[in-house]
């Protein structure tokens, strides 16, 4: 009942950030800031990407929102649009690595273990950095409360590939889930 | 036999002081793998890294984007009328080129036929 309130009130919400409605921009910022920024961070492994490329989610959301014909997807919509903002990233860095004489470590540099938080963040950074990011992809949208069904309209596949690669996903992620600093 | 129970026993105490702290919960973390405290942590951490004032800022950027943007009907004009724009350089000086050497073949002909009247004329 309260979960149904609630897709109503973001449904009017979207409503009126798509008639370009100041006030509901702000408000559906402000409501997903954080969500967008842990999404991109568990994609990117960057601190330093988190601020630059949760605007360019944004900008981009905000530029095609009057074309989102069922403003009920929104969040599914919001982080397909997130998903794919980080791998374009990904790539255009991979890409640059061809014209500049910079290996990946010179441009990835890891912050320290410890630098960033607790020993169970630095464990969980130090693993998704070990995956594809295909892989990190799939377990943020799962740990964004998108249901199967969703992601596979997302990554344009079944839902039982899904579920094939998302159990795969986990197991990497369990393997490396051990702190890397503690050898 | 109580020598080698001995040893046995150092050997066990030995391995176990290579254990370091908080073993068990780097086995039961490995087993299991991240918990919703983990990403709870990596959320929040990532939440931080966006300075105070973020959503005034999207909304900033999306203004001047929209307004330094021009529409793609606006892109498409520019770049026809420049089209038009060259096309039309490319036919005055083409046929400018064409004229004045047409003028100056006219002008070399007009002097050979003078040349030859007046050749005629001596004869």
């Amino acid at each position: 009942m309260e979960s149904t309130a609630a897709s109503t009130e973001l449904v009017a919400l979207v409503r009126r950030a798509q008639k370009g409605e100041e006030a509901a921009q702000r408000e559906l910022i402000v409501a997903y800031q954080h969500r967008v920024a842990g999404f991109v961070y568990a994609m990117t492994n960057r601190s330093d990407y988190v601020e630059d490329l949760s605007q360019q989610v944004f900008i981009k959301m905000f530029r095609a929102l009057a074309g989102l014909q069922a403003p009920a997807q929104f969040e599914s919509w919001l982080f397909r649009l997130a998903r794919n903002t980080c791998i374009d990233q990904l790539r255009r860095q991979k890409l640059r690595r061809i014209f500049l004489p910079f290996q990946p470590e010179h441009e990835d540099v890891a912050e320290p273990a410890g630098a960033v938080g607790t020993e169970e963040l630095d464990a969980l950074r130090h693993a998704l950095a070990q995956l594809r990011p295909a892989e990190r992809a799939l377990l943020a949208l799962v740990q964004e409360g998108r249901s199967h069904a969703e992601i596979a309209e997302t990554l344009d596949t079944s839902v039982s590939a899904v579920k094939a690669r998302l159990h795969r996903a986990r197991e990497h992620l369990r393997e490396h889930y051990t702190p890397h600093h503690e050898d | 036999m109580k020598t080698e129970d001995q040893a046995w026993r150092e050997l066990q105490d030995h391995a176990a002081a290579q254990l370091r702290g908080g073993f068990a919960t780097r086995v039961l973390r490995a087993v299991h793998g991240p918990d919703a405290r983990a990403w709870d942590h990596l959320q929040r951490h990532a939440g931080a890294q966006l300075a105070p004032g973020f959503a005034t800022r999207v909304l900033l950027a999306l203004r001047v984007a929209r307004a330094g943007v021009p529409s793609l009907f606006s892109q498409f004009a520019v770049g026809a009328a420049t089209g038009a724009a060259c096309l039309v350089a490319v036919v005055y000086f083409h046929s400018r080129s064409t004229r004045l050497q047409e003028e100056r073949n006219l002008a070399d002909w007009q002097r050979l036929a003078a040349e030859v009247q007046d050749l005629d004329a001596t004869l």
